[in-house]
């Protein structure tokens, strides 16, 4: 197995996995979206509502805003020695206490741990008028993608397979190839019909069925794929695939303990 | 309120609005705007695209 | 239980047996029930 990056962000990565089985692809790509424990508000106390949203639109917009995840000092709450009643081990409160006029904003909630915070501050949350107030108190965990879509950390991630387009000799550079493709990877260069990026190919073969001469052929490079994976801020993308790789290992070493209790 | 995710990703996508909505009613290009703010997916685009502001309109019946 | 008149801006009382639903100073008959000042728990779904 080996990795290309072809780019590298905080929130997005872009990389082709080789020499790796579609199974582990695939499930490296679900473990991403659903299994990575991540950080977000899972229930909120209202004190004061007086604003034009009702308290569980509030409640919802809090819970779906993006917590800067530390793993090293939460643990998820049903593996907690509280056994999930909520102890500082698997939970810390966020406040938040405004009054109008102002847009208060993701930015403004004050988190009792300074190492959580909220990963992107400008989201609006309420435009609050004159008179109006909010003050609450929300309580975030730790959880999975599989159970609620704010738990996922990663969005957007996909793959697809790696494309080899390779161009005969008895091309005559007619050009409708090039006319064909809606990802525009193919041009006419000097006479000569080129590839411009295979990554941008989508493997939709049309260059193919339009050539009359067989000139063109594209095929999926066998074990070979393009990663996509997008954060939502609460991981860097480096450590949201380092993190999706150590929870398959730590579900492989899940199932070989269930298997070897069976005599 | 501009909904916080894309409904179908999850992308965040309402730290973008404030800059969406000033750029866009400065008469610039809502498609060239999203590029810029890199909303690329079109299921992340039709959030703001399609977006109606309410607050301003619920705001005197409290 | 104290209510809060829509029009004259008012904290009511009422009593539901003799008048019925009515503000007792502008007689506007759209009263909105007080937030009670307890904890609201809510899950951020």
């Amino acid at each position: 197995m080996d990795i290309d990056i072809i780019e590298l962000s905080d929130t997005k990565a872009r990389f082709v996995l080789n020499d790796v089985e579609p199974a582990i692809a695939n499930g490296l790509r679900r473990v991403i979206l659903a299994e990575v424990p991540t950080m977000a508000i899972d229930y909120v106390n209202i004190y004061d509502n007086t604003s034009v949203l009702f308290d569980e639109q509030i409640a919802l917009r809090m819970g779906l805003i993006p917590l800067i995840t530390d793993l090293e000092s939460y643990v998820l709450p049903e593996d907690c020695d509280c056994g999930g009643e909520g102890c500082t081990r698997c939970q810390l409160s966020l406040n938040l206490s405004a009054e109008g006029s102002k847009i208060i904003y993701s930015g403004d909630l004050l988190s009792s741990d300074p190492k959580v915070t909220v990963a992107d501050e400008k989201i609006p949350i309420i435009d609050l008028r004159e008179r109006q107030t909010l003050v609450l108190e929300a309580v975030a965990k730790l959880g999975i993608g599989r159970k609620h879509a704010k738990w996922q950390a990663g969005v957007g991630c996909g793959y697809k397979n790696m494309p080899v387009i390779t161009i005969k000799e008895d091309c005559d550079s007619c050009g409708r190839c090039v006319d064909e493709c809606p990802r525009n990877v193919l041009v006419i260069n000097n006479d000569k019909l080129e590839v411009t990026d295979p990554l941008k190919c989508n493997l939709c073969k049309l260059c193919m069925g339009i050539c009359d001469i067989d000139a063109i052929n594209v095929i999926e490079k066998p074990n070979s794929y393009i990663f996509n994976i997008e954060t939502d801020g609460s991981y860097p993308a480096k450590e949201l695939v380092i993190q999706g790789a150590d929870t398959i290992i730590l579900k492989a070493g899940q199932l070989k303990e269930i298997l070897s209790e069976i005599e | 309120m501009i909904p916080v995710r894309c409904f179908t990703c999850g992308k965040v996508i309402a730290s973008s609005w404030e800059e969406y909505e000033r750029r866009v009613s400065e008469f610039e290009n809502p498609g060239k705007v999203l590029d810029d703010l890199g909303i690329d997916r079109y299921c992340c685009r039709r959030m703001l695209l399609s977006h109606i502001k309410l607050v301003d309109t619920f705001a005197p019946y409290q | 239980m104290v209510y809060y008149c829509t029009r004259c801006k008012r904290l009511v009382e009422i009593d539901y047996e003799a008048m019925g639903i009515r503000c007792p100073y502008c007689g506007h008959r759209i009263l909105i029930k007080q937030r009670p000042t307890l904890v609201k728990r809510v899950e951020a779904v």
